[in-house]
């Protein structure tokens, strides 16, 4: 059976007509802004991946929702950096080859974060850092890093400042975890507390393989008169620090004087686990689910339809939601690539968030403190907000 | 008592409690080493696996089935974790290390142990989730005090049953035939054959007992650990020290490693800053092999295990 070839006018048309499909789809590839996700998945921090991909994940249902922001879609994909400054590094540099993201939101470890920031910047795609409070990561030039993460500098200036003028407290031990963030934390603090008239009794940093706090908290009983003691730690640890000092009667929830402080590395939920060894810690969170902001109000719903009627966010959730909001906001605002994307957002100013508003400046730290809220955990495990 | 003399005896009483919580994570890995000449890398999980059974065990199922207090189920929990860490022994010598052993590789098995570490976090990983799990003891929650000297009952509870664990061990070496033929597989496994003992079932009898010891571990230090798939992995690496420390394969010398270990480490944290910790445990390690690399307990090296 021969097969007439179509006339020559058919086969342009049906040329043209497949090269305007080929166009629109094309076209319709384009309006996607890859967001690569950096989060430890696995190791003892990977209760920051599992959180941050919650909240991410809301976003993304909320913000993909009808046409999308500017007609675009938000298009994710998660990687396992371990809080680990070298898996980190592979995994940007992987990510960056096979997914060529617009964008990469991540790492909540200080360490890994100030390891692909460079990466990054060469690579000119913008980080969106939700996490980490390293000083450095700022403050070393970048021009493609964003963060929305009160720094170092910023919580512990609150820290020991507050400390020494709202607290009266004019002796303190640094407990801290030997990590870039802890150290900054610390140093911060003790600059600040000094500077105002405060005496540093020791600096005690530890591991994040140390698990028995009895020690550490024996040698601060044997300190003396100890008013405040500023903690900087992952969440398991700083569950065991507590406990410890109470038991050794140091801090206020074991019969002790001295009030325990810290920045925002514990989750809401901190003192469920550590008990009435957390009366009267006070510390900096970047959100306050009882907040009543209808932004927050809004958020707690959805989270809670979402994941669970008992489920309370907690800032790892509410961090990540506002990064993917933020991206967001800047494609609502023209961003199509990544260099737009780093301009829309050094442009920001205000934006309204769950944490509370993000203004970044022209280093790309948001300078917005409204996310830094005091909080000091009352007898009964609740949260008291300090009007500081 | 004055301020210097209270330290030095609160700082030796939390070495204590702290070395005998490593001893009871090293025991399993020196056992394992004395009989077969092999470390085992998978030593950490069976840890991890003791921990997480005796949360599930002392929070949900011996307090909301069988109703018992919390003191009790804990107690219940310690033993079941025990028998978890034999269980698991037993399948990973009749899954993994008896085909291998069989066939006369010495690699192989080691790298098996490596492959059984990962297996298990990962395991664990899908079933628990990376989240950490707070797995309080109910003895913890009691302070005992002597003036400004205190310690937990938990504390108690860990110095109680490790030196149980350790008389039971050492009694069973000493003067069953079963733990006298045990000995004799170590020194000599070819010979032990010659004499009518089952060196395989010897073999396989050594990996369920240094199981069962590091599933107790498990249970004991898991109230003290942050509890993720991968907590056993922070004590694991002191484990090995204080194997070296100890000399490998030795039992007393095992023992008197860890609670110096835990000792130094209380007093590094007193006098030196408990970021030294590390760096203070390994120089003496690395001392111990340049000075007396059969371990502390050297001259009695033919006795081990």
């Amino acid at each position: 059976m021969n097969i007439r070839p179509p006339p020559r006018r058919v086969a342009v048309a049906l040329a043209v007509a497949a090269l305007a499909l080929i166009g629109s789809t094309s076209h319709a590839e384009d309006k996607v802004i890859r967001v690569g996700v950096l989060m430890p998945i696995s190791g003892p921090a990977s209760y920051f991946g599992v959180q941050g991909k919650q909240g991410i994940e809301l976003a993304l249902e909320q913000v993909n929702a009808g046409a999308g922001p500017a007609g675009y879609k938000l298009q994710v994909q998660y990687e396992d950096s371990a809080c680990s400054p070298l898996q980190a590094t592979n995994t940007v540099k992987r990510v960056l080859e096979q997914f060529k993201p617009h964008i990469i939101i991540g790492e909540e470890c200080s360490d890994a974060s100030l390891a692909i920031a460079p990466i990054l910047e060469q690579a000119k795609v913008p980080l969106l850092n939700a996490g980490s409070s390293a000083v450095k990561l700022t403050e070393s030039g970048y021009k493609y890093v964003f963060r929305i993460f009160p720094t170092a500098d910023q919580q512990g200036t609150l820290l020991g400042r507050n400390a020494y003028e709202k607290l009266g407290a004019r002796t303190a031990v640094l407990l801290y975890e030997k990590t870039n963030a802890g150290v900054d934390n610390a140093d911060t603090f003790e600059k600040v507390f000094t500077a105002a008239g405060g005496k540093v009794l020791a600096r005690i940093d530890f591991g994040r393989d140390v698990n028995d706090f009895t020690p550490i908290a024996t040698r601060i009983a044997g300190l003396g008169k100890v008013d405040v003691l500023p903690t900087f730690g992952l969440e398991g640890q700083t569950v065991r620090l507590a406990q410890a000092l109470a038991q050794a009667r140091v801090v206020r929830g074991g019969g002790g004087t001295a009030i325990q402080m810290g920045s925002i590395w514990l989750p809401w939920g901190f003192e469920q686990k550590a008990g009435p060894s957390s009366e009267g810690y006070i510390r900096v969170v970047q959100f306050d689910p009882t907040e009543r902001r209808k932004m927050v109000t809004d958020f707690n719903a959805a989270f809670r339809a979402k994941f669970g009627a008992a489920e309370t966010p907690t800032h790892i959730n509410a961090h990540a939601y506002d990064s993917v909001l933020l991206v967001a906001e800047a494609v609502r605002r023209g961003a199509t690539d990544s260099e737009s994307l780093r301009d829309r957002f050094s442009k920001m100013q205000g934006v309204e968030v769950t944490t509370g508003r993000i203004s970044f400046d022209a280093k790309g730290q948001t300078s917005d403190l409204s996310v830094i809220h005091f909080v000091e955990t009352q007898k009964d495990l609740s949260w008291k907000g300090m009007a500081w | 008592m004055n301020d210097l003399a209270t330290l030095l005896v609160q700082q030796s009483i939390n070495g204590v409690y702290l070395g005998c919580l490593y001893v009871m994570v090293a025991l399993g890995l020196t056992l394992i080493y004395g009989v077969m000449n092999q470390i085992n890398f998978a030593h950490a999980d069976f840890v991890t696996v003791g921990a997480f059974t005796a949360f599930f065990v002392a929070t949900r199922f011996a307090t909301k089935v069988l109703g018992l207090g919390d003191a009790a189920a804990y107690l219940v929990s310690i033993f079941v974790a025990l028998g978890a860490g034999a269980v698991l022994g037993l399948l990973v010598n009749a899954l993994v290390f008896a085909p291998l052993r069989e066939r006369g590789d010495e690699l192989r098995p080691l790298i098996a142990t490596i492959g059984i570490s990962v297996l298990l976090e990962n395991g664990q990983l899908a079933l628990f989730g990376p989240i950490p799990f707070q797995f309080d003891s109910p003895f913890a929650k009691e302070t005992i005090r002597f003036g400004r000297i205190f310690f937990t009952g938990q504390s108690v509870l860990v110095v109680v049953v490790s030196m149980l664990a350790i008389g039971a061990l050492y009694a069973f070496m000493k003067f069953t035939f079963t733990g006298k033929a045990l000995r004799a597989v170590s020194q000599d496994r070819e010979t032990a054959g010659l004499m009518g003992i089952n060196p395989d079932f010897l073999i396989g009898l050594t990996i369920v007992i240094a199981s069962a010891m590091a599933g107790m571990a498990g249970a004991l230090i898991g109230p003290v650990l942050v509890l993720t798939p991968f907590a056993g992995a922070t004590v694991i690496v002191k484990a090995f020290a204080i194997v070296i420390i100890g000399g490998f394969g030795n039992i007393e010398g095992t023992i008197l490693a860890g609670i110096l270990v835990g000792i130094i480490e209380a007093f590094t944290v007193q006098y030196l800053g408990s970021g030294l910790i590390d760096l203070v445990v390994f120089v003496l390690l690395l001392v111990m092999l340049v000075v007396r690399p059969t371990g502390l307990i050297a001259e009695r090296r033919e006795e081990n295990v």
